[in-house]
Order: structure tokens, then C-alpha cells, then sequence
């Protein structure tokens, strides 16, 4: 049985704007079991960075975590990551848990060079790492050297352990960090872009964002977000803006780093090829609320949910000659979302209780034995409604 | 290789621009008559009385293109002419006024940007919070003040309240005697650098009191317009993705700021502070003026009032390499700070 | 068959996009407690302007804008009931100055501002929209025009033709056109890269509609920024050139004159330093609130115009 790593409960999330306040998230409920990788699907617009974005605390305003929990478990351990300071959530943020943006262009500085992004999440981080193999490095060399070489050595190693005792309590400051330790990191930054499949690492480590392509922009973006072997990597449509054949390499790329690293993975994406691809379980989102979650298979092939039904309809299959679905309506405001069941107004099996209540969160087992949830009121009389909120 | 290519460039543009300027120049000249201009051939005192000889040789009654010709290799010699209103070569006045200038400029312009962009620095991150309202409200009242008139009421309270406090003028009479004298060298002709080299500290904070007011006055309405550059530029960047970048990866928000938002945003400021630097030469007209410094503004202000045209036209020449050598100068520092220009 | 029918036009807001961009615009502006200063400022002056017959009845009907003066004494004479804000040197009286000094800089604002708004949008909309080597021309031009100080040309071409107001303002105005002609160029350049303009055009629209209907209303915007943002900086160069004797004859009612006057009282007597406040600040605070207003409006606009900026 594997052990749940991240749990999402009843996560309400509101933005006040001048023209309103938003409902993005609404009293969504889930979680990511350890070695899992999780597909969050859905239309744009429907709320999936604000989900992941609110696991890191990164909601800025005039957006605001309402109500809800999130825990992180890491071993025995329990952390709440929602009502935190800062400074713990940075602890988190880089090193327990990171993330994969979409735009790579976007999501580098253009004036820094890769170098000093990639170090940056060493130097913030692993900071205790880096000042060890310093050390170690400088008592070796104080085995061969001689003479004024000698104090020099020595006066250096009392510098770095000053910065070291400095780490172990978190004191040391950023930017404080000093021309051997920013060396050390920047060793580690062309191991780790080797290690991703970056072509002459020492070189690009050199160079400027604009001078790399894509996918190798990409490959930089994931590479600042393993630099400290997290627990969970979130992928905010990473593979959205490249083409099709980049895709396939970058989307083996992150299968590669979870083995390797061990890692649980939330995967967002509006691509139902890449999920069915890349994801062992999904969850479905419209309008910010939760509508269906399962095993991938089990869910392509069984979709409860009637949104769920529509998604899959519309994608265009190979071979028959027909009309593209598409699911009548549009997406809803969600300054004024709509009452009950936020599809009501869309849903071909619309009934009168959805207009008026939320529908609970109803679950199922399917035929491997394992958890399929879907949030509404066609299962009501069928399924047993878990405790979870709906 | 591609620094050099872009850097060639700017020059070539820039050449331009200069050879421009002379053509504005020579169209004010064209608009006085050839005995006015004959004043701007003229190299010593006892030429004056004899401005037709000077029409002859310079060739001021033939067709205009010629005259523009035979007026740049003039320029191109170092013949800029008689400057009426302090009876000596255009040239020498030139030189004589100069390094006051420069040590306004000197002190105003580092102020300027630091504290231009310090302001604008905070009021982009504290956005809408009590601080980003005041330093809004001062720089907008900063941005209307008219120069002229700060100086003066700066005058009228320092000078005449708080008893000479911050005096006007370069230098008290002790000082001035002191600094004409046998025991003192000049060197760059700066009173505060020559203090220094002379080890003379008394004559140093004298000449730095002379320059508190001047320097604030100039000041004044640069910082505003900094201010506001840098708080628009941060507000950008502070917006850009990569910015949650950092923050994902756990830096702290100050460092998020300093290295990663402010370096980006500094980028429009340094075009512009290009620019400020050749607008300090008008702010320097007026405020020389007022306080009666002897330097390079207060010279063309008389030379304008008084019809000194040679003087007048080296204001409008010199401006223009002004320009010219601090675009210059600009262009290379971005390029050196925004990598993506290089390839451009 | 042929329906000839009457309609009403229906004027419906809310149909309309691009009426209701505006008539957010003009809201935002109103609600905005900058603008509404500025705004208030402007009318002051304008009333101030337009009453000033009224308010300070000029001696000579002929010549409004000579300042009255009784006497020739040099010494400024403090408030008092037959003078207001009190005489400056040459017993000019200082709230007649003042009050008719609003006209002046009324015209000096509006003619200077009006006349580069129409050759640099003019220049600027020929370069941008035509490019090729008339765009390399006049940008070469502009360039030059951009290297010198606005005060140092203009004091070369008021020296040049004559110290007059009407010369500076001939002289600002020669001076002063390259920028909108800059701004409307670069304007016009990226708007016309922009996805909409394009698909206009696969649409089918000709090349005078493309311009009038969907180039020139984006790009207007900065250029009515910086338009009332002149006005204030026009004025201010103005009277620093009159400040330095450039412009009016003295005893001409022209605010940057009646600063110039002061300058041998600035500081009093000793023991009262202060004494002459009143010929230095007055003029110089009317000048410093009339430039305020138009700044304030002009951020205003700015700030309501700015894409990023309109809906916090």
C-alpha cells in the first residue's frame, strides 16, 4: 500500500479583484501517493496552476488561500504547508518540492547567464554539500602545498568553516556565498546539466538564455528544479510550447529523473495524449473544482464524470470521418460561478438537484482494486460518498 | 565580435547626427548678417575694427554652401571665433569655464542616479503602500518646479535666512585669495579636487559648501524623472515569469529583488540616463545663472542676452558632441549589461 | 424587392467594445483622485484666464498685457489694499501680472503644443507607415533635433531671431516636434506588426481603414500623454528663457518675466532676509501650480491608459 506523500483537503483559493472576487478553487480534495505520477487535466482557465501554486505557497495577491489544508509527508513526518511563514516555505520551495514552468523562455532571467540560475538553487540549498567538498578540497591541498601556500590554505579553511557552522544554522546569507563555494556549485550545475542530456555543458554554462533553443531552455528549467533531488517535482505544462518531437524527449526526460531521483510527480497538462502518456493517475478539473480522479487507464476507458465523457469524445480519433465534438456552451466567470455543480449549465444529464446543491465526492474501486472518485449526482444512489469533501 | 559590429554601428549612426548639428548650426548662422558673422572668424581683440577685411577673406557674401565649408574648416582648426562677452577666444573662454562646469556635474550626476533609483526601487516594491504615495507626490511636484525658481527660493532661505549657511558663487573671498595665490596649484582647475591634492581640507568643504545648493537644485528635477523611470521599469520586471522562477526555487524576495528584478529593470534607466546627462548642460544654463558660478552655463546665458554669437554656437556645437560621446557611451554599457542587444 | 425601413440607432453602450473602452477610460480618469486635482487645477486657471478682464481690469484697453505701474521706484512694495499680492521692482504690480500671465502661458501652452502635435504626428505618421528611405530621412532628422537640449537650441534660434515671446515660442516650437513625430513613428511601427492589424488586413479592409480605424486610435494614446504633459514643460522652458531676458519686453505680463524682475530682491536687508518673499514666490507658485495641474492629468491619463494598470 503506498503512502500518500501530499494531502490536499477542502483547499478553497479567492483572488479579489476590481471586478470582483474570483472563485478559482473551489474546496478541492486530493492527494499524490508516493512514486506516483499525477496528470491534472483541464481547460485553461480551470484552475490547475492556482492548485499547484498554492502547494508552495506562491498565491500572490490579490490572490488568497481561504480555507484548507495541505500536509506533506515526508517520512514520519507531517508538515502543513498552508498558514506557514515564509522563511519555511522557502525551505521547501527548490529543495522538498519544485517546479517545472511552461514557458522556459519566459521563466529564465534573459541578463543571467545558466550558470548562475542553476547554481542559484544549489548556493540556496545545499549549502552544507558544497562547503564540505570545499573543506575537503582544501585539506587536500594543504597536504601537498607548502610555505606561504600553507597559511593561505589555512586561512581560507577557517573562512569556509565559519560558512559552514554559518549553513547549519541556516544563517548564512544569500549572497554571502564566496568565490569557492559559487565554483563548487558551479561543478555540480554542469554535472547536473550532463546528466539531462545537455550537449557540452561546460559551454553552455556560459551562456545566456536567449542563445539556447527550446528544448534545451527546457531541459535548463528542469534541471534548476532537480538541482536538490526533490520529493515532488510539479510540471506546469512543461511541454506546451514545443513541438511535437521535443515533447517526446522532454516527457522521457522526466520519467528518467523520477526514477532516478525517486520523486512523485504532478503533472499539469490540457493534453490528454501527453497524460495517458505520462501519468498513472489523473485528476480532472473544471471551473476549480475537483470533477473526477482515477487510475489513467481506468478512467480512459471508464469515464464516469460527464465532463470527463465530453473530453474524451472531442479528441479527434483516427480513421472515422466525423464531426469534431466539442462541448456545447463556455467556460463559466468565476466571479459568478454557477450555482450547485459548476457544470450544471453545460451537462447533457443535467438534473434539478444539481442546480441547487454541490454534488459530493462519490467513490468507486475499480477492477485493479484501486480508487475512482468522480463528483456528481448521477452516483449518488450508486456509490457510497466518501468523507471527503465534495 | 558581434560587441565590435554593434559598437561600429553607433558610431557610424552618430557621425551622423554631429555632422547634423554643424548643419544646424550653420543655418543660424545664415540668419545674421555677414557682419555678425564675421565675428565668428575673428581671433584677437584688433580684429574687430575691421570686420570687412574678414568678410573678404572668409568669403562671407558668397553662395551659402561654400560659407558652410569655409566655416567648418574654421571649426576643424580650432577657430571658433571672439567671444564679445568675455573679450577672449570662443576657445579659451572654453577651456577657462569648463572645469566649473564639470564639478557641478560631477557631483549632481552621481546623486541623481543613486538616489533616483533608490527612490524608484522602493516605491516599485511597496507599491500603493504609504511610501509609494509620497515618493510619487514628490517626484510629480519635483517634475513642475521650475529650476530657476527652486534656485532662487533656495537662495532666499539659505542664504538669506539661515546666514550663509550655503553661500552662492564658487568660493568665499579667503579661499579665492588663497586659491590665486603663489601656494596653491591647480591641477584640474576644480576647486574641491585641487583642495585635495593641495591638502588644503578647508578649501575643500568651502567649495562643497558652494555646491550643496546648485547641486540640490539640479538635482531636484532629474530625481523625478529617475524616479519614475526606474518605479515603471521595476514594476515591469517585477512582473515578468521569471521572477516565480526564483521564488520557486526558494530565494527569499529580497534577493528575488535585488539581483534578479533590478538588474533587469535598471536596463531603460541607463538609456536614459545617457540622455539626463546632456539635459544637465540645460539645467546647468540656469542654475550657473543664478547662483553666479562662472562656468559654461553662465557664459552662454550672457552670451544669448548679449547677442554673443560665436559663444552661442559653441554652446549649441559642444552640446551636440555632448550628446554624442554619452549616447555613445550608454549604447556600450547596455550592451555590456542586456546581453540579448549584442546579437541585435 | 426593396424594404426601405427606419431605424433607430441604438446608441447601446454595452454592444459597443470599443465605446465602452472609453467610457471606462473616462471614468477611471474621473474616479481618480489625481486627475480630479489636476483637472480642478487646470480650471482655476482657465477661469483665471478667461475672467481676467474682470478680475484685474487692464489701464489701456489696447494693451491688456502691459502690468500697470505707479512709479518708477525700484524697491517692491509689500501687499497691500490697492495691490494684493504687491508691486515688484519698477512698482509693477504683481497680482496684475499674475492674473494676465495666464493668458500668456494659456497661449504659450496651447499654440506651442497644438503645432508640434500636428507636424510631429504628421511626420511621425508619414515615417512609420511608409518607412523606406523617407522613414530613414526623417528619423535622421529627429535624431538630430534630439541631441541638443530643448533650452539650448532655443536660446541659439531666439538669439538668432530676435528676443521676443513670440520667438520663443516660434523657437519651442522648431524645437519641440521631434519627439511626437518619434513616438507616433514607433507607435505606429508596432501596431502595425500587431496580430489584429493583420488579420484586418486578411479580412479584407484597404489601407485608409486600416490606418484610421485601426492604427491611429492605439496609437494616439502616448501621444495625448506626452501632448498634456508639454504643455507644462512648455511653459516651464518658456519661462526659463524669459527668466534669462530672451523673451518678453519687461513690464510684459508673463509669469517666467516677473521672476526675472526679482532677481536683485531676492534676499532683504540684513536682519530681514525674508522681506521680499512675495516678488519671488508669487509668480514662481502660480507657474509651479499650473505645471502641476497638466503633469497631474497627464499621469492621470497615463496611468488610466496603461493596459497593465487599468484593472487592478
Amino acid at each position: 500500500m503506498k503512502s500518500s506523500i501530499l494531502e490536499v483537503e477542502k483547499l478553497t483559493v479567492n483572488f479579489y479583484t476590481y471586478e470582483g472576487v474570483v472563485k478559482a478553487i473551489d474546496d478541492m480534495s486530493f492527494s499524490l501517493d508516493q512514486g506516483d505520477t499525477l496528470g491534472i487535466v483541464g481547460e485553461t482557465g480551470c484552475g490547475k496552476s492556482v492548485t499547484v501554486l498554492s502547494i508552495l505557497g506562491l498565491v500572490l495577491p490579490p490572490g488568497r488561500i481561504e480555507s484548507g489544508s495541505i500536509v506533506y509527508r515526508a517520512g514520519e513526518k507531517s508538515l502543513p504547508l498552508t498558514g506557514r511563514s515564509d522563511e519555511f516555505m522557502r525551505s521547501i520551495r527548490g529543495c522538498a518540492i519544485s517546479m517545472i514552468f511552461q514557458e522556459a523562455g519566459v521563466a529564465l532571467n534573459p541578463v543571467l547567464t545558466i550558470n548562475r540560475q542553476v547554481s542559484e538553487s544549489y548556493l540556496l540549498h545545499s549549502q552544507k554539500e558544497l562547503c564540505e567538498s570545499v573543506l575537503s578540497d582544501i585539506s587536500q591541498r594543504l597536504v601537498k602545498k607548502r610555505g606561504i601556500f600553507r597559511t593561505y590554505l589555512k586561512y581560507t579553511r577557517w573562512k569556509y568553516r565559519r560558512k559552514m557552522k554559518k549553513a547549519m544554522t541556516n544563517n548564512l546569507r544569500e549572497g554571502r556565498y564566496g568565490r569557492l563555494l559559487k565554483l563548487e556549485a558551479k561543478q555540480l550545475s554542469i554535472a547536473l546539466l550532463a546528466n539531462l542530456g545537455i550537449p557540452n555543458p561546460e559551454e553552455v554554462v556560459n551562456r545566456y538564455p536567449h542563445e539556447l533553443s527550446g528544448g534545451m531552455q527546457q531541459r535548463v528549467v528542469i534541471s534548476m528544479a532537480l538541482a536538490c533531488n526533490p520529493k515532488i517535482l510539479i510540471a506546469d505544462e512543461p511541454t506546451s510550447n514545443l513541438d511535437v518531437t521535443i515533447q517526446a524527449q522532454i516527457l522521457d526526460l522526466i520519467e528518467q529523473m523520477k526514477e532516478k531521483y525517486h520523486s512523485s510527480i504532478l503533472f499539469i497538462t490540457h493534453d490528454l495524449g501527453v497524460v495517458s502518456e505520462i501519468a498513472n493517475k489523473v485528476i480532472v478539473l473544471y471551473a476549480g473544482a475537483l470533477v473526477e480522479f482515477g487510475c489513467v487507464r481506468e478512467l480512459f476507458k471508464n469515464p464516469l464524470h460527464p465532463y470527463t465523457k465530453a473530453l474524451l469524445n472531442s479528441v479527434p480519433k483516427l480513421g472515422k470521418k466525423q464531426r469534431l465534438e466539442s462541448i456545447k456552451g463556455t467556460v463559466p466567470n468565476l466571479i459568478s460561478p454557477p450555482s450547485g455543480c459548476r457544470f450544471h449549465p453545460r451537462c447533457p444529464s443535467v438534473m434539478e438537484m444539481c442546480k441547487e446543491q454541490k454534488p459530493g465526492l462519490y467513490r468507486m474501486k475499480d477492477r485493479d482494486g484501486k480508487d475512482h472518485m468522480v463528483s456528481c449526482f448521477l452516483y449518488r444512489d450508486t456509490l457510497p460518498l466518501t468523507n471527503r469533501g465534495g | 565580435m558581434n560587441f565590435l559590429n554593434y559598437i561600429v554601428r553607433r558610431i557610424l549612426l552618430l557621425v551622423v547626427v554631429l555632422i547634423g548639428v554643424t548643419l544646424i548650426i550653420f543655418v543660424l548662422l545664415t540668419l545674421f548678417s555677414p557682419e555678425q558673422r564675421a565675428s565668428a572668424f575673428i581671433r584677437d581683440i584688433k580684429q574687430l575694427s575691421d570686420l570687412n577685411s574678414i568678410i573678404k577673406t572668409y568669403g562671407l557674401d558668397r553662395p551659402v554652401y561654400m560659407q558652410y565649408f569655409m566655416w567648418l574648416r574654421q571649426v576643424l582648426k580650432g577657430n571658433f571665433g571672439w567671444s564679445t562677452t568675455v573679450s577672449r577666444p570662443v576657445l579659451d573662454a572654453f577651456k577657462f569655464f569648463l572645469p566649473h562646469t564639470i564639478e557641478l556635474a560631477l557631483f549632481s550626476a552621481p546623486l541623481i542616479i543613486l538616489v533616483g533609483i533608490w527612490l524608484g526601487s522602493i516605491s516599485a516594491v511597496h507599491r500603493d503602500k504609504p511610501v509609494d504615495h509620497f515618493t510619487r507626490f514628490l517626484a510629480i511636484i519635483g517634475w513642475s518646479l521650475p529650476t530657476f525658481w527652486f534656485g532662487l527660493i533656495l537662495l532666499m532661505v539659505f542664504y538669506g535666512y539661515f546666514k550663509g549657511l550655503f553661500p552662492p558663487e564658487i568660493l568665499s573671498y579667503k579661499a579665492q585669495a588663497f586659491v590665486d595665490s603663489a601656494d596653491f596649484t591647480r591641477y584640474t582647475r576644480m576647486n574641491t579636487i585641487d583642495a585635495l591634492i593641495n591638502g588644503e581640507l578647508w578649501i575643500f568643504v568651502d567649495a562643497l559648501r558652494h555646491l550643496v545648493l546648485p547641486v540640490v537644485t539640479l538635482a531636484v528635477i532629474q530625481i523625478a524623472l529617475i524616479m519614475r523611470i526606474m518605479r515603471s521599469s521595476m514594476l515591469e520586471a517585477m512582473g515578468k515569469g521569471y521572477i516565480l522562477t526564483a521564488l520557486a526555487k526558494g530565494a527569499s524576495p529580497r534577493t528575488v529583488i535585488r539581483r534578479h528584478a533590478r538588474r533587469n529593470a535598471l536596463i531603460p534607466v541607463i538609456t536614459v540616463s545617457g540622455w539626463l546627462f546632456a539635459q544637465l548642460m540645460a539645467g546647468v544654463v540656469i542654475t550657473e545663472t543664478i547662483f553666479n558660478r562662472k562656468g559654461l552655463g553662465w557664459w552662454w546665458a550672457r552670451a544669448a542676452t548679449q547677442l554673443d554669437i560665436p559663444a552661442v554656437l559653441m554652446a549649441v556645437l559642444f552640446n551636440g558632441i555632448l550628446f554624442v560621446i554619452t549616447n555613445l557611451i550608454v549604447d556600450i554599457l547596455y550592451a555590456y549589461i542586456d546581453p540579448r542587444v549584442r546579437l541585435g | 424587392m426593396f424594404f426601405l425601413k427606419k431605424r433607430w440607432i441604438v446608441l447601446d453602450i454595452e454592444q459597443h467594445p470599443r465605446l465602452k473602452e472609453f467610457k471606462f477610460s473616462f471614468d477611471k480618469i474621473l474616479k481618480n483622485p489625481l486627475s480630479i486635482t489636476g483637472l480642478s487645477l487646470i480650471f482655476i486657471f482657465f477661469m483665471l484666464a478667461v475672467f481676467a478682464p474682470v478680475i484685474a481690469p487692464p489701464q489701456n484697453r489696447a494693451e491688456p498685457f502691459r502690468i500697470p505701474h505707479e512709479g518708477y521706484s525700484v524697491i517692491p512694495k509689500p501687499p497691500s489694499p490697492g495691490h494684493p499680492f504687491g508691486t515688484t521692482t519698477k512698482q509693477y504690480d504683481i497680482f496684475y501680472g499674475v492674473v494676465w500671465g495666464t493668458r500668456t502661458s494659456f497661449r504659450i501652452g496651447f499654440m506651442v503644443v497644438g503645432s508640434i502635435l500636428v507636424i510631429g504626428v504628421v511626420a511621425g505618421s508619414i515615417s512609420g507607415y511608409f518607412g523606406g528611405i523617407v522613414d530613414e530621412v526623417v528619423m535622421r532628422v529627429v535624431d538630430i533635433f534630439m541631441s541638443l537640449p530643448l533650452l539650448i537650441l532655443a536660446m541659439a534660434i531666439v538669439t538668432a531671431l530676435g528676443r521676443s515671446l513670440d520667438n520663443i515660442m516660434k523657437a519651442l516650437i522648431v524645437v519641440g516636434w521631434p519627439i511626437y513625430a518619434r513616438t507616433v513613428r514607433s507607435s505606429i511601427l508596432t501596431i502595425r506588426e500587431e496580430d489584429f492589424v493583420k488579420a484586418a488586413r486578411a479580412l479584407g479592409a484597404g489601407t485608409l481603414r486600416v490606418i484610421f480605424k485601426h492604427i491611429l486610435p492605439n496609437a494616439i494614446y502616448p501621444v495625448l500623454i506626452l501632448a498634456s504633459l508639454d504643455v507644462g514643460a512648455m511653459v516651464l522652458t518658456a519661462a526659463a528663457l524669459s527668466f534669462l531676458g530672451l523673451g518678453a519686453q519687461e513690464g510684459y505680463a508673463d509669469w517666467g518675466q516677473m521672476v526675472s524682475l526679482a532677481r536683485n530682491y531676492i534676499v532683504g536687508p540684513p536682519g530681514q532676509p525674508l522681506l521680499y518673499w512675495y516678488v519671488v514666490t508669487i509668480p514662481g507658485l502660480f507657474i509651479l501650480f499650473f505645471v502641476l495641474g497638466w503633469n497631474l492629468l497627464g499621469d492621470a491619463l497615463r496611468d488610466s491608459f496603461d493596459p497593465k494598470l487599468r484593472r487592478k
